[in-house]
């Protein structure tokens, strides 16, 4: 079946009523979680996950991840309007979208902003579609000693492209791959660190975790969020940009279109890291560089291209090789495991409903996206009046409640709070929680794939030097390292900790 | 070096000789970590380790507890030029200590009084905490709660927890 073929089978499972519901519903609920300070995509994701369980395979992904892009539109709109940052990856936007909107511009800078995000979001999904099935073919001749190497590039890329130190992210990454140990050794059968709880003889769920760090943790952090009174909400008919505004965005809105579908095929945050990278980017090329912290178009069209095609890119790995490369992929994965649909190279053969349909319902879902975002943006604006006071009881209530469905266990939800308050401490020492859950999450296959390989070699450690696939990969992971050594060791700051500079004196 | 003073986390050390040592987050961190590699090693001792041709089930913690060391003991290396450990402010505790206690409390009882009852007072205790007038605080626990039993149970299908009183 031909990519056209398969894509209007995915078109045809993508219109179907019901799923054009839970995409619906996906983009409503993550634009709302975009638009809340201190709630990010993780946590509505994490959630919501127990919600899907009665649905099936295809509906509960499109849901999840209308919930994952929509967060990125949703993020800008309180970054333009309030200065406020929904999400991580709107930081940028906040700086010249809020500058637009001082100068009477913020119905252009919001449009900018929405078209930025359809269009980048829209070319992400059209590479994914061209991409994604041959990646999954060529992943076919992975085995075991294959996975391992990718694995273990793939952490070294998070450490090296994460802005925290490469010593400190390693070692939240082994943390959660040594959370991930608990549990039954599905080799031999051993009970590894259950402590005579039956409940984590299956181990300890990504869910709680991630609820507890991401969720619980941020709030446990937040004593207060100062009362939104009043929000500027432009008119429908404020929302047009002037051509010279279109021309200065556009592109902007390409360069960071393709920048940030590159960025979000590598581990991290790739969201978070496109959005400043093309900040810097643009602020480099610009011919007008001092307009940049003052209301700079491309300020705001670059970031916010950016962060949607990472947020598309992300999922190349996710779907082509079963590889997370961040924790809401990671969440994701794991949302398809549930269900009885592993992803990886043989998910398009295998299952190929789930995923023409999930790629098909993300053209739809960025429609959607760009219809909710203009006509009511005053509405979700809106939602921020709430009281903090108020809030935050809904969103702990959301927590415990969606962690206890996973498996209607208390013990998960004393795991959450246990994760909320270390989620806490971690925030107050500079530890990024999120290699800790990629870690989480990747530990049995890593394991699996380390063990298996050492089986297949007869205890031989040259199999992952001998193999031409293995070799390459670890190559390029003993190169990062080898870089980031050198920095550390001439104390030089390279190129993150510049890159962190730069956007902090804008 | 001679005689470290007296130093607690709150104030750097002093070496007789006047050197100043200051205790970093990195130091605390991979302290840390080396504390964890080590008791992980420790309660890891009936896991059998097996072959390199057939690794056992205590490899790869104990694998990882190895390479959890070796980092803490970088940390502590490079740690000269983090952030001091006492320059964290620690005010907000006084805000997530209740918040963690009150959620513990709503846990512990979820099973016995359900979830109406259980997370209702706690909504209802949380916002008294950020000094809400207790009616306004009242009507918003138990408003709350019973919404969401009604949007799970009926609408999203996912029954929630009921209690020894039925609901």
């Amino acid at each position: 079946m031909s990519t056209f073929d398969s894509l209007m089978l995915g078109f045809e499972v993508a219109f179907q009523p019901a799923i054009l519901w839970y995409a619906f519903l996906g983009c409503v609920v993550g634009t709302l979680v975009g638009v809340l300070p201190g709630i990010g995509p993780l946590a509505g994701i994490s959630i919501l996950l127990p919600v899907t369980y009665g649905l099936d395979a295809t509906k509960a992904v499109i849901m999840l991840a209308g919930i994952y892009y929509g967060s990125q539109y949703g993020g800008s709109t309180t970054a333009i309007l309030l200065r406020i940052p929904g999400e991580a990856s709107s930081v940028m936007t906040c700086i010249d979208g809020y500058a637009m909107a001082q100068r009477g511009r913020a119905g252009a800078a919001l449009c900018i902003s929405a078209v930025g995000s359809f269009i980048a979001g829209t070319f992400g999904v059209l590479v994914l579609t061209l991409i994604a099935p041959p990646l999954a073919a060529f992943a076919l001749r992975f085995g075991p000693p294959e996975y391992t190497a990718l694995l273990v590039l793939g952490l070294v890329m998070l450490a090296y492209l994460s802005s925290t130190a490469l010593t400190r992210t390693l070692l939240m990454a082994l943390t959660g791959l040594m959370l991930g140990t608990i549990g039954i050794d599905t080799m031999t059968g051993h009970f590894r660190y259950s402590f005579g709880i039956a409940e984590l003889g299956d181990g300890i769920g990504i869910v709680p975790v991630a609820v507890g760090l991401f969720g619980l943790g941020e709030i446990l952090s937040t004593p207060a969020i100062a009362a939104i009174t009043s929000a500027i909400a432009p008119k429908l008919r404020d929302l047009l940009p002037s051509r010279t505004e279109w021309r200065e965005a556009a592109m902007p809105i390409a360069r960071g279109s393709v920048l940030g579908f590159l960025v979000g095929l590598a581990p991290g945050s790739a969201h978070i890291i496109s959005s400043f990278l093309s900040y810097a980017i643009e602020k480099r090329i610009s011919k007008h560089p001092e307009q940049f912290g003052h209301g700079a178009v491309a300020g705001v069209a670059g970031p916010e291209s950016a962060n949607n095609a990472a947020s598309t890119g992300a999922f190349v790995p996710m779907l082509a090789l079963g590889l997370p490369t961040g924790p809401v992929t990671a969440v994701l994965m794991a949302a398809l495991l549930i269900h009885g649909v592993p992803p990886g190279p043989t998910l398009v053969n295998d299952h190929p409903k789930v995923f023409w349909g999930f790629v098909a319902s993300m053209y739809v879902g960025n429609l959607m996206l760009l219809a909710l975002n203009l006509p009511l943006v005053g509405l979700f604006v809106n939602v921020l009046r709430i009281p903090y006071a108020y809030l935050y009881g809904l969103v702990i209530m959301f927590c415990i409640v969606g962690v206890y469905a996973v498996n209607n266990s208390v013990v998960d939800v004393w795991i959450m709070l246990a994760m909320g308050g270390l989620g806490y401490l971690m925030r107050k020492v500079g530890l990024d929680p999120a290699p800790l859950v990629l870690g989480l999450v990747i530990s049995p296959i890593f394991e699996m794939s380390l063990r298996q390989s050492l089986i297949m070699s007869n205890g031989n450690w040259t199999i992952f030097f001998t193999r031409p696939i293995a070799l390459v990969l670890i190559l390029i992971a003993a190169l990062l390292l080898g870089l980031a050594l050198m920095s550390i060791l001439r104390h030089r700051r390279d190129w993150r900790a510049k890159l962190a500079e730069s956007a902090g004196e804008s | 070096m001679g005689e470290v003073g007296p130093c607690h986390f709150a104030s750097p050390c002093r070496y007789s000789n006047g050197q100043i040592v200051t205790l970093r987050t990195d130091h605390v961190i991979g302290g840390v970590a080396i504390a964890l590699g080590i008791l992980i090693i420790a309660i890891s001792g009936e896991l059998p380790v097996g072959s390199l041709s057939f690794p056992g089930a205590g490899l790869w913690p104990k694998l990882l507890a190895v390479l959890m060391i070796v980092l803490g003991l970088t940390l502590i290396a490079g740690a000269r030029e983090g952030d001091a450990f006492a320059a964290i402010r620690w005010d907000d505790v006084t805000h997530a200590l209740p918040v963690l206690a009150l959620a513990a409390a709503a846990v512990a009882f979820y099973e016995t009084l359900g979830f109406i009852i259980s997370i209702g007072v706690m909504v209802f205790c949380l916002a008294l905490l950020q000094k809400k007038p207790v009616l306004h605080a009242a009507v918003f626990g138990a408003g709350t709660s019973l919404a969401t039993y009604v949007l799970f149970t009926m609408l999203l299908r996912s029954p929630l927890e009921r209690g020894l009183f039925g609901f």
